[in-house]
């Protein structure tokens, strides 16, 4: 168990910011008119067209990560560990695009906190990890019991730490445990990310269709909130707990090892690929599908647009690393203008939802 | 009782606001009243009763208050409804549950704020409620303040509140606060939580937070009994609360720790035994978000409703076994009471949902207020 005061503080924040979001926008017409049937039609198009792709992209990248790490283990060279960590790139490149979504399958058996616990500003996570390897348990490292361990070693932040160091290879080379726990981090990854899809295509997804009829919603319309609380919750977190707790007052004070993948330096295109996947959820679910923005009246959807617009073109050119950028002459100011851009977004959500019957939260957002 | 005369405030009908809309009167009613507070997302905050027919609510009144309040203390011998500010807040508003019209506005002194729960004695004479006396930051800051309350005629607009005594809560951050059916003894839930108004609602202590469950002898102030959750589990906050007819207490919890650990949500306590945890088979316990804002009894003593509004969802359990029974999907659902053979409950939503135990089934009714004001977390009801 970790908690610390900082986390609290944060997520407090967050809370607070968020809870400023109370309504959402104004319906189209022909939802008015006929609701329940086209709620259900936006939820099964953004199901089919955004959220199981997605997960399955996810799916099959992260079978690639584990089979990658197990040809590491059986020849440990460095090829080999160049092809891990390539793998674990296009791994967390399609975690970003669907993390965004915090609802469904992925809160089952905490695959979400065991896929990725972070923020871990205690350094519980690392801590853990070393105890693991110092143990050198072969049982613990079996499926079954592996995941009954820490969430703190089961995901992406524990097979960041083992793959991307420079001392990495040697290390995997010296100890054999150390390689075939990462072996087993790498399969844990990919049988959660392969669960995932599946119970979306095989059960969820009847859930979503069905969701008018007495069950797991209340209604489609509760469901479309779900969709729409991934959306719209998730740029304030990516503003705050991925970007402002990073980037600080100024260029000095910037803590770069807060950034979400910094060991794999990789935290900036993290947060390229949430916008991107956001924007698509809110514009594209592609060829003759209905996005999310159909809940919204025309002018907000400019709006909305617009502060995509800018943020896009300010995010884009900037490098993937935040130590690179940080660097630049006016990097921290850049990082200062993603985070106003960010800010914009939401406010734009705000306000162009603010006109609906449609509710985030209030309770289970601020409760007592 | 002893009484420790510390301020007197006395408050008459016609200082406070005019009522936005008187709607009914209810003294014809024979039909239950419901209270609760509400808020829009204009940050502006209200009292409203309503009554419930087959498939619709009917608001009966709705005031302004001076900010968000929490749970409403109901004395039908007295005839009052008394709303409790949210905390960090310091007002007590009175109302009349004849007229639903505003009795008194009562602020409790500039270093203490209220924590958004308070009891009545069972005749009236007395009520009792939580604060935060935030500069003993070297002890416990929870106090629990005993009013004198008068309201000679219930016909009448006469009404005082006088803070007679002011004794330890024996934690931090009390929050829900029960008078045993003998009168005799208060059960306070301490939260545990330390806060600070200069520091808005953040959690100031959560590693080295104790919540406990305390009886105190309500006219001495001695703890009789206090009881404490596992170790393990310190960092789950004891909240809410309800009694049955046999004294048993259920009792919610909110959990501070990570959304993942392994942690009861729910205990029973019967006085003078140990603590009983309540788990939910998976998935119900995770799906219940480490979080319960309401809970309360049915009718029959039998059943328990714990609401979960970041889960979104109301579970139901047999008290006496501690056996789960079954959850619903409530989008941020939370205040709950007992009605007819099931529950009334409430959402941030705005939706107002009927629940039948006997079959399973729930009405939703139609409110005038729905979609315009989001409920807070608690409800209650009076049969006028």
């Amino acid at each position: 168990m970790v908690y610390n005061e900082n986390r609290s503080q944060l997520e407090y924040r967050i809370m607070k910011n968020i809870l400023s979001l109370l309504v959402l926008g104004f319906l189209p017409g022909w939802l008015i008119a006929q609701p329940s049937e086209n709620w259900t039609e936006v939820n099964l198009s953004i199901t089919d067209s955004q959220i199981i792709p997605r997960y399955s992209a996810f799916a099959n990248s992260s079978a690639g990560l584990a089979a990658a790490a197990q040809s590491l283990c059986q020849a440990t060279n460095a090829m080999n560990l160049e092809n891990v960590r390539n793998s674990f790139h296009a791994s967390m490149d399609a975690w970003q695009q669907i993390q965004h979504v915090q609802f469904g399958p992925i809160t089952y058996f905490n695959w979400n906190f065991r896929l990725h616990y972070w923020p871990d500003e205690k350094g519980t996570g690392p801590r853990q990890l070393d105890e693991l390897i110092a143990a050198g348990n072969e049982r613990v490292l079996q499926s079954e019991n592996f995941s009954r361990e820490s969430v703190g070693v089961q995901g992406f932040p524990a097979l960041e730490r083992l793959l991307f160091d420079d001392e990495s290879l040697l290390a995997f080379r010296e100890d054999r445990y150390r390689c075939q726990a990462a072996q087993t981090i790498a399969l844990n990854i990919s049988e959660i990310a392969s669960g995932v899809r599946q119970r979306w295509t095989d059960e969820f997804r009847t859930t979503i269709a069905n969701a008018d009829e007495r069950g797991f919603f209340e209604s489609a319309e509760d469901a479309t909130i779900d969709f729409l609380k991934a959306q719209v919750e998730s740029v304030r977190r990516i503003q705050q707990q991925k970007l402002e707790e990073v980037i600080g007052e100024s260029a000095a004070r910037a803590r770069v090892r807060r950034a979400e993948s910094w060991r794999s330096d990789r935290s900036l295109r993290n947060i390229k690929l949430n916008v991107m996947a956001l924007d698509n959820l809110f514009n594209d679910s592609g060829s003759q599908s209905i996005a999310l923005s159909e809940v919204f009246q025309t002018e907000d959807i400019t709006v909305i647009n617009d502060a995509f617009a800018q943020l896009n073109a300010a995010l884009t050119p900037l490098s993937d690393s935040f130590e690179v950028l940080l660097m630049e002459e006016q990097g921290h100011e850049k990082l200062l203008q993603i985070a106003a851009h960010l800010d914009a977004l939401f406010e734009a959500f705000e306000a162009g939802l603010k006109n609906t019957d449609l509710y985030l939260g209030f309770n289970s957002l601020d409760g007592d | 009782m002893k009484l420790d005369r510390r301020q007197f405030i006395t408050l008459t009908s016609g200082l406070l606001s005019t009522s936005v809309f008187a709607v009914a009167s209810t003294s014809s009613s024979k039909t239950p009243v419901f209270l609760s507070a509400a808020s829009d997302g204009d940050d502006n905050h209200w009292v409203i009763g309503f009554s419930q027919s087959d498939k619709a609510s009917t608001e009966l009144f709705k005031h302004s208050l001076p900010g968000r309040a929490h749970h409403i203390a109901v004395h039908e011998g007295l005839g009052i409804y008394l709303v409790i500010a949210r905390r960090p807040g310091k007002y007590l508003w009175v109302g009349d549950l004849d007229s639903g019209e505003p009795l008194a506005e009562i602020t409790v002194p500039a270093d203490r704020h209220l924590y958004g729960h308070g009891v009545f004695s069972a005749d009236g004479n007395y009520f009792y409620a939580p604060e935060n006396a935030w500069q003993m930051i070297n002890g416990d800051s929870g106090r629990v303040v005993v009013w004198e309350v008068k309201r000679d005629d219930k016909k009448t607009p006469q009404f005082s509140m006088t803070r007679v005594k002011d004794f330890p809560s024996y934690g931090t951050g009390p929050h829900e606060t029960l008078i045993k059916s003998d009168q005799r003894t208060l059960v306070l839930a301490n939260g545990g939580i330390r806060t600070h108004p200069e520091r808005g609602r953040e959690k100031l202590n959560i590693e080295s937070m104790q919540p406990s469950l305390a009886y105190i002898n309500a006219t001495s102030g001695d703890l009789e009994e206090q009881h404490f959750l596992d170790g393990q589990y310190h960092k789950a906050s004891i909240r809410h609360m309800d009694q049955n007819q046999s004294g048993l207490l259920v009792v919610g919890l909110q959990y501070e720790g990570e959304p993942f650990d392994r942690v009861p949500l729910l205990v029973t306590h019967q006085q003078g035994e140990p603590l009983r945890e309540l788990w939910a088979p998976e998935p119900q316990q995770g799906q219940m978000t480490q979080y319960v804002g309401s809970v309360r009894f049915d009718n029959s003593g039998r059943y328990v409703a714990a609401s979960c509004p970041r889960g979104n969802m109301i579970t139901f359990w047999e008290a006496k076994s501690g056996d789960f029974l079954r959850s619903i999907r409530s989008r941020d659902g939370c205040g709950l009471c007992a009605i007819d053979n099931g529950f009334l409950f409430t959402a941030g939503t705005g939706r107002i949902t009927y629940y039948d135990m006997r079959d399973d089934s729930m009405t939703s009714l139609d409110s005038a207020s729905s979609g315009k004001v989001f409920w807070d977390n608690h409800l209650s009801v009076f049969a006028s």
